[in-house]
């Protein structure tokens, strides 16, 4: 495995995407925590078929997050 | 027009097909209009990759709109009528033409990133920009699929 492009930020959450190195950019986190919550609480499609396409995407781009 | 039966309010296509999902729609906004307003990267830099990547989707409305933060920042037509063979050009800087290669491999094919190919545009953004940049291009990817997809029609 290589190493990281960007180092880890100083400070950051507990979660893995903020404590990814989302968290160099706070504003942009909080603003991408509001769209993916938004996406995956008050959506109409239904919780299993979004988190099959998010795995298969994960997959299909290689990302172990 | 999209081909989806229903359309929502909105000044075109995109913002009436996007208005279906309404608490999306305002959230993307939100978070898509971040980029360029707080300037977390050069808005050239971002307007020339936001529409290399529609023309590699051929996405026909985000390639319809220009970002005023781009164009108040000096960006012209005439640039832009040469991006789709950028690496032809001399119109484009070092750090444009590394930020092209990094956005067209992002969408192409990720995985395959090279360190060579990362490290001019971390150099030159740092570690905070270089976020951003991503992030931003994972907007601009996402958002020309989706127009694609659907078939939002130029505004």
């Amino acid at each position: 495995m290589s190493a990281p492009r960007v180092k880890p930020p100083a400070t950051r959450g507990n979660d893995p995407i903020s404590a990814s190195a989302l968290a160099h950019q706070p504003e942009a986190l909080l603003a991408f925590m509001k769209l993916y919550g938004t996406l995956w609480s008050h959506g109409i499609l239904d919780q299993s078929t979004k988190e099959m396409a998010r795995i298969r995407n994960a997959r299909t781009v290689d990302c172990g997050i | 027009m999209s081909w989806l039966p229903q359309s929502g309010p909105g000044r075109d296509d995109f913002e009436r097909t996007f208005a279906l999902r309404p608490d999306l729609f305002e959230a993307w906004r939100e978070f898509a209009g971040l980029f360029f307003e707080k300037r977390l990267v050069d808005p050239v830099l971002l307007e020339l990759c936001r529409l290399r990547i529609a023309q590699l989707h051929g996405a026909r409305h985000p390639l319809s709109v220009r970002t005023p933060e781009a164009l108040a920042a000096g960006l012209d037509e005439a640039k832009l009528a040469a991006l789709a063979a950028w690496w032809k050009s001399p119109g484009f800087s070092d750090l444009e033409r590394s930020c092209l290669r990094f956005a067209e491999q992002f969408v192409t094919d990720a995985k395959t990133m090279s360190d060579d190919e990362a490290r001019p545009v971390v150099a030159a953004l740092g570690d905070a920009g270089t976020v951003a940049f991503v992030e931003a291009l994972a907007l601009f990817d996402g958002i020309s699929r989706f127009c694609r997809m659907l078939d939002v029609e130029p505004a």
